[in-house]
């Protein structure tokens, strides 16, 4: 069996290839993940409680203690959680508060970054379900190529945020002061991340970013790129600053979108 | 072998609390705003974020995935009482919450980690561990007989025995600043606002111990809370004014908390009140305040709470009151220093924050820097001193009562 990643038979990886990297990411995803939501549950339910003698971290505490919280009523800033996802999580409101530039930085990085998972998400699907021989108005090879474009606009929207990152960090000197190594490691792979991304699917196209590179080259360079998104940017989450990407929201919903 | 335990624990730290360490994304806008940080200069200690980024690191040490596959990492002695030196190094303004992209509740969290570190045998800082046993035994922190909650009522001031609206004077008011008090009840007479008053069964709001992270000791929060709820139930209170921002907070939020359940009247700043019956157009001013005036939001009033505009209001409708904003304001604010017991335990902190507020209202050449609390007042007082600038520092309530045409002592 054979994924649907290339223009010819020659150009294709194997299925099994993709599905064993996507399982070993998820698994090592959701290890991280139960780790950090027992970590949280070794937290106490409400206000001024100690947790029990020996009680180990439970994700099923932290799960309800935040669930009380997002429904608790406040005292002083209760926005509604409709207006909240969508001003505060989505439109990320509270940094367009603060800096316009490092708002325009990260919005694109979130919504180029967001919009290419569910678009992989997507073509993922539409192939599982060719190859399962449920029979779609289209094939799998027709919707990549719809897929093209946009996978090309949130693309290119991406590499504009992870540039304004790398030049905030190289030439604002209260950024460059706060960066520390880490920093840069998450960023470079994000970067590396984008730029595989291209060049992959330039060397496969012939187009922009092929870089004159012959095109039995693209399986290994569309493996590189899967290889290193699915650990960077699912594996490696609970482990890493990009915890944020689900700890913000859930902070930000708790809050009743912040004071 | 037995496992070794971890060097923390999380007694009072909530499962949020502890996600809202991994939310933070260093962005870095906490430490641009943070007043203690910036008069202590700029010491890296005291910036919110480095406390946020420190109990992360403390929390992944101790229950991280590391800690749970091979054992948590021991953090020593001295890491911690550094930590809580710094976390009490705070006056919990919330100006980090206000800014934070994360949405992180900042002010819980400081008082979480203080009252954690305290259960720990760490902490408080300095004189505050005296406030637990001061107010334990006395009902207030300046070690006061009770019995002269209500001896600086002046012959003049008629005060009901039972009524829909009680004032809750504070102990500040009630003993130190005297014209905040003076200033309340003549007012209150003079717009014909019948009003009780709980002598000496008002017990001190607790605010002390609870922004320092001493609710636990003795449960005397709890019991004060208790004890003042029960009085004014006796006083008949329908509605209960404060002229104290720390009180009010307390009463508003800490009270329902620490009780368990909704407070059985309305919890009113004076300010708010006065305001209300501005806009009814219940008050007659007698005499003009030719003065450029500008207004400094108390913490536990404005950013806590959410009250901003009232005072504002107040303060605009004073004949003669020229009004001027400073730059940093309402949710913005710069915070006078004195909150989260840095006044009692770090005094040159307290003073180093005053004197940047008061010259943001030096700046915008306000004659008047008025508030709504008397800790502002006694810190940003103490500011102005040490400048040695002149303007005057006083309480809206004061002002009102001048237009009024009523004495202040």
């Amino acid at each position: 069996m054979v994924y649907f990643s290339g223009l010819s038979d020659a150009l294709r990886m194997t299925f099994v290839q993709i599905m064993i990297l996507s399982a070993i990411a998820i698994v090592i995803f959701l290890y991280g993940m139960i780790g950090n939501l027992q970590k949280w549950g070794t937290g106490v339910t409400g206000y001024a409680l100690e947790p029990k003698e020996g009680q180990k971290g439970s994700a099923i505490r932290f799960l309800k203690t935040w669930w009380a919280q997002v429904t608790a009523e406040s005292h002083h800033s209760g926005k509604p959680i409709l207006e909240i996802l969508i001003l505060d999580i989505l439109f990320q409101r509270r940094i367009l508060k603060r800096s316009g530039l490092r708002w325009f930085m990260h919005i694109c990085i979130f919504a180029g970054w967001m919009s290419l998972f569910a678009l992989s998400g997507l073509m993922f699907s539409v192939e599982m379900t060719e190859m399962i021989g449920i029979k779609l108005p289209f094939t799998a090879a027709v919707f990549r190529e719809w897929l093209a474009i946009p996978n090309y606009i949130f693309g290119y929207i991406l590499l504009i945020g992870v540039i304004i990152a790398v030049i905030r960090r190289l030439f604002v000197s209260e950024v460059r002061q706060a960066s520390i190594m880490y920093d840069w490691i998450l960023l470079a792979g994000v970067f590396i991340i984008t730029i595989s991304g291209f060049i992959a699917d330039g060397i496969r196209t012939g187009f922009i970013w092929s870089f004159g590179l012959d095109p039995s080259a693209a399986p290994p360079a569309a493996l590189f790129h899967s290889i290193i998104s699915l650990l960077f940017c699912i594996a490696y989450i609970p482990y890493s600053k990009y915890i944020h990407v689900i700890a913000t929201p859930l902070a930000i919903l708790a809050n009743k979108g912040g004071e | 072998m037995a496992k070794k335990a971890p060097s923390i624990d999380t007694k009072n730290l909530t499962a949020v609390q502890l996600m809202e360490l991994d939310s933070c994304t260093r962005c870095g806008e906490c430490v641009k705003w943070c007043p203690t940080y910036a008069a202590s200069g700029q010491n890296p200690g005291l910036a919110p974020r480095d406390k946020i980024l420190r109990w992360r690191e403390f929390m992944n040490k101790s229950y991280g995935i590391k800690a749970k596959l091979f054992g948590p990492t021991e953090i020593p002695q001295s890491e911690l009482e550094e930590f809580k030196d710094d976390v009490h190094s705070c006056t919990t303004c919330g100006i980090c919450a206000t800014v934070c992209e994360s949405g992180i509740n900042t002010v819980e969290l400081w008082e979480a980690l203080r009252a954690n570190l305290v259960k720990k045998g760490i902490g408080p800082y300095g004189k505050q561990n005296a406030f637990p046993k001061v107010i334990g035994q006395y009902h207030n922190p300046y070690m006061k007989d009770q019995k002269d909650r209500l001896n600086w009522v002046p012959a003049d001031v008629k005060i009901e025995d039972k009524a829909d609206i009680v004032y809750f004077t504070g102990c500040t008011a009630g003993y130190n600043q005297l014209a905040l008090a003076f200033a309340t009840s003549r007012v209150l007479n003079k717009l014909g606002i019948k009003f009780a008053m709980l002598g000496e069964e008002e017990w001190c709001c607790g605010s002390a111990l609870i922004r320092t992270g001493q609710a636990h000791i003795n449960d005397v929060p709890r019991q004060l809370a208790k004890h003042n709820v029960e009085a004014l139930k006796k006083k008949g209170a329908k509605k209960v004014l404060y002229a104290c921002a720390g009180c009010f907070r307390a009463s508003k939020v800490d009270w329902p908390r620490l009780l368990g359940e909704e407070l059985p009247f309305e919890v009113i700043h004076v300010a708010e009140f006065l305001a209300g019956l501005i806009k009814e157009d219940k008050v007659k001013w007698v005499k003009p305040i030719n003065k450029t005036v500008t207004y400094h939001d108390p913490c536990h009033l404005g950013r806590h709470v959410g009250v901003f505009d009232a005072p504002r209001y107040v303060l605009s409708h004073i004949p003669g009151v020229k009004f001027v904003e400073m730059e940093n304001s309402k949710e913005f604010q710069r915070c006078c220093g004195a909150g989260g017991g840095v006044k009692a335990g770090l005094p040159d902190l307290a003073l180093g924050v005053a004197e940047s507020r008061v010259k943001d209202a030096v700046e915008i050449n306000a004659d008047i820097l008025s508030s709504c609390c008397p800790f502002c007042k006694r810190n940003l007082s103490d500011g102005r001193d040490s400048l040695k600038v002149d303007i005057v520092v006083e309480d809206v309530i004061e002002m009102v009562a001048e237009a009024l045409g009523l004495e202040t002592s």
